[in-house]
């Protein structure tokens, strides 16, 4: 039992409480009574992992089974990962205290291309081979999901088996192919191949990659007759009805999002064509608003929560959405719950959810034009006009409100300087929409921030084939930004680090050959890449150079149409035609109207059976 | 709003030691609110649980006697409240008694601490250098303060050793300190000055908090 050794160690370390467990709603089993134990990494601290609502879904549904044990790990931080190390205690689960390497099945979710190295440092600090070949029949089978897997191929070396689109169905499917096979006596090769029949199961390892002259990909050729040629992402087809656990485990100290959520939809019918999220997780389902409250009563109350969150890429967009926030806020109001709402588009922005809003006093609005201009709006289909952005910031003014945060990109296809300048237009504009406005308090000054990220192209964008800007060209850009502005005192201007967009853009489209780079990287020391404090460019560059790899052909390159992508061996319901259609379309400054309005034909439609909302 | 104040004794054991204060706040008022009592609200812009900690408790000790006051809306029953609140309680913390507070938080004056030092040193030793301590005129130590940075202090009359037992390869020291707004020196100030003092460096060091007094010596309640 490592819990005495684990206890010694926790005085010595920040935050203790998340290394130990015991947390509210954590579910314990006699694990003498179990077939399969699954444990459930998140490759981030605790305090992101816990925050996660996929995780909590998963867990709560592994566990309804009573011969399933699913525990969750998370990745110690600098100062816990030393003293394991230095007292040999390896990477162990919350519930049991036990080693993961113990454990039949180890799945990682991978939410961003920054944790990979944390998925490296996780397996070796459990006591396994961080590469799949070299791990023998005796350790646990490791698999992977979440929205980085519909490009795993920068991590196939190091992972088993990978899980695509939605979990709920598979996830349960393979845990009893292996329970039937671990009974059966079979070894982990006959399971990763009886698995690969799984719709939704990818094994990598049963694949072929075989390169052009030129560096790109010539094709990708299944090695066994298991493999079949297209692996197909899994879809929930009735969000309603799915399972949605009645509890979370309530942690002890503060995580980033503390409180209670529920997810209200799937999927988003905006299309931008920035965002892969809009893509991936298509299409378009909802709950009912009954489902939404019923949910709510019920994590509230086994929770004590007191704020509960409507989880969704855009949560505006559900379509009785008066009438949910109505039936909730009965209960919530009475039960002195805050209700949050995320993710709120600014052409749906209301007086009376700015009242909703302020009750959870928010210091700041935060809005997401994207772009300075109605031109790159266009052309990144972000569909929302000046007025309406204007008009957002008017309401939030009236309503008392005097600083206004706006997120943009940099570097986005087709971007001139005059896009840059109308970003720095915009703000003086809604500087001037304050001062104008009648009943301002006199002596209150509005604040406008600007916060703008690195475009990084993502894979099944229509954007997938656009190269990244330069660092030499983001830098001017930014530093015309800073030029343009002319209210210096009332607007300030932040961005996300370049250098961090970098990685992220070889990382995304990468391919099987950067498994190397990551390996390399890890072993020199990079981890927790997302986080600022412990990013290491300066390693992940020697890293690059020292396995040959061409950070400009992975990022820099524009990709021709007919080249074979690295994930294109997986089926994603978005057909290339489509992208194609939507890439020249951006290039037109052309929009597309919304999935509610018009079917675009993406795709995706195929897989619900013809037609997303009614008839299309 | 009509409100009656409860005071609640807690137990704080187990894993339950690495809440840190500030995140006890925070699970206290959940558990309130999964209990479904009539807790009272302060009343405002964003309504929350009113809640008071008389004597804050210090990360990583064990206690068997903490204190919580609430206030509540209607008049419940000391010993069915009790239970509710129990059921719905994570591992660790546990309410022994709900009752109606008799004293203030400035009452407070001591606090009593059953402490078992374990190092590579035997036991015997451990006593013999403790008695050492005792038996100094003064013993100085840093003490942080809010308004004037770390100040240097003789807190030798302020420790008051009730007895020492030798268990197994432990020290158990039980002792009191004073305790509150006044001067509080907690239990890990006793053990990093004893481990300064005779050089030892403890491998295991368990505190639990056994007792709350008032000034005039009286059982806090």
């Amino acid at each position: 039992m490592l819990k005495e050794q684990i206890e010694s160690l926790l005085l010595k370390v920040k935050n203790p409480s998340r290394y130990i467990g015991g947390e509210l709603n954590s579910v314990v089993k006699d694990k003498d009574n179990i077939d399969v134990r699954f444990a459930f990494c998140f490759p981030d601290s605790y305090d992101v992992g816990m925050s996660h609502l996929g995780m909590k879904i998963l867990y709560s549904l592994k566990n309804k089974r009573e011969n399933y044990w699913c525990e969750r790990v998370f990745a110690p931080w600098g100062d816990m990962e030393a003293l394991m190390r230095e007292n040999n205690i390896p990477l162990y689960a919350l519930e049991s205290l036990d080693p993961i390497k113990e454990f039949d099945i180890i799945g990682f979710t991978v939410q961003y291309e920054l944790c990979y190295t944390n998925i490296l440092n996780m397996l070796d600090l459990a006591g396994l081979p961080v590469r799949s070949k070299d791990r023998t029949d005796d350790m646990p089978v490791i698999v992977a999901g979440g929205p980085c897997v519909c490009n795993p191929e920068p991590i196939a070396d190091f992972i088993d088996i990978f899980i695509l689109g939605e979990g709920e169905e598979v996830n349960l499917e393979l845990m009893d192919l292996y329970a039937a096979m671990k009974k059966q006596g079979a070894s982990k090769r006959e399971f990763m191949l009886a698995a690969a029949g799984i719709e939704g199961i990818y094994v990598p390892s049963l694949y072929d990659v075989c390169y052009n002259n030129d560096g790109t990909i010539r094709s990708v050729i299944p090695n066994d007759p298991h493999a079949s040629g297209a692996i197909k992402k899994r879809i929930i087809k009735d969000l309603d009805s799915i399972y949605y656990p009645g509890s979370f485990v309530v942690p002890y100290c503060e995580i980033v999002h503390d409180r209670a959520v529920v997810e209200v939809l799937r999927g988003c019918i905006r299309g931008c064509r920035f965002c892969q999220a809009g893509f991936i997780y298509r299409p378009f389902r909802e709950k009912t608003a009954d489902t939404i409250c019923r949910q709510t009563r019920s994590l509230c109350e086994s929770t004590g929560y007191e704020e509960v969150s409507l989880s969704s890429l855009s949560t505006s967009d559900l379509s009785d959405i008066e009438e949910t926030l109505t039936q909730l806020s009965e209960y919530t109001d009475n039960e002195n719950i805050n209700l949050s709402l995320p993710s709120m588009r600014i052409d749906r922005f209301s007086n009376e959810l700015m009242e909703r809003l302020k009750a959870i006093r928010k210091s700041g609005l935060t809005f997401a034009p994207e772009a300075g201009t109605q031109r790159l709006r266009d052309v990144i289909n972000k569909n929302i006009t000046e007025d309406e952005i204007m008009n957002a910031c008017k309401i939030a003014f009236d309503g008392g409100y005097t600083a206004v945060k706006l997120y943009f990109m940099l570097g986005l296809p087709t971007e001139t300087d005059d896009d840059i300048k109308g970003i720095a237009d915009l703000a003086e504009k809604i500087i001037d929409l304050y001062y104008n406005a009648p009943n301002r308090k006199k002596g209150r000054h509005v604040q406008i921030s600007i916060s703008c990220a690195t475009f990084v192209p993502k894979p099944f964008t229509p954007f997938e084939f656009e190269p990244q800007a330069s660092f030499e060209e983001i830098t001017r850009r930014q530093k015309l930004l800073l030029e343009s502005i002319r209210s210096k005192k009332r607007v300030n201007v932040s961005w996300h680090n370049y250098k961090v967009s970098i990685l992220e853009a070889v990382l995304a489209r990468g391919d099987r050959r950067l498994c190397d780079t990551i390996y390399e990287a890890w072993r020199l020391g990079c981890k927790f890449d997302g986080w600022n404090e412990c990013y290491r460019y300066d390693l992940w560059i020697k890293a690059f150079e020292k396995t040959g790899t061409d950070i400009d052909f992975y990022a820099h390159r524009m990709r021709s149409y007919d080249e074979i992508m690295p994930w294109q061996h997986l089926d994603y319901y978005i057909s290339k035609e489509f992208l194609i259609r939507e890439h020249k379309k951006a290039m037109n400054s052309e929009t597309t109207p919304n999935c509610r309005e018009k079917c675009s034909a993406c795709g995706v439609s195929v897989a619900v059976g013809g037609a997303c909302f009614g008839k299309n | 709003m009509e409100k009656t104040d409860v005071r609640a004794v807690f137990e704080k054991k187990g894993r339950a030691v690495f809440i840190s204060h500030l995140d006890l706040f925070r699970t206290m008022q959940r558990a309130l609110k999964r209990s479904k009592l009539p807790v009272w609200y302060s009343q405002g812009f964003n309504p929350h649980i009113y809640l008071n900690f008389p004597l804050a408790l210090s990360l990583g000790v064990s206690s068997s006697t903490e204190f919580m006051d609430f206030s509540v809306t209607e008049d419940i029953d000391h010993d069915k409240a009790k239970d509710m609140l129990n059921s719905v309680m994570p591992e660790g913390l546990k309410i022994i008694a709900l009752a109606k507070p008799v004293h203030k938080n400035q009452d407070i004056g001591y606090a009593e601490y059953d402490m078992k030092f374990s190092s590579e040193r035997s036991p015997e030793a451990m006593l013999e250098e403790l008695n050492g301590m005792m038996s100094m005129e003064t013993i100085e130590i840093d003490k942080r303060s809010k308004s004037k940075g770390t100040v240097k202090m003789d807190i030798r009359p302020y420790i008051n050793i009730i007895y020492t037992d030798i268990s197994g390869n432990c020290l158990e020291v039980y002792l009191r300190l004073p305790a509150g707004g006044t001067l509080n020196i907690n239990s890990n100030v006793f053990a990093d000055t004893f481990s300064d003092i005779s050089g030892i460096s403890f491998s295991g060091v368990c505190a639990e908090r056994t007792k709350i007094l008032c000034k005039n010596q009286e059982i806090f309640m």
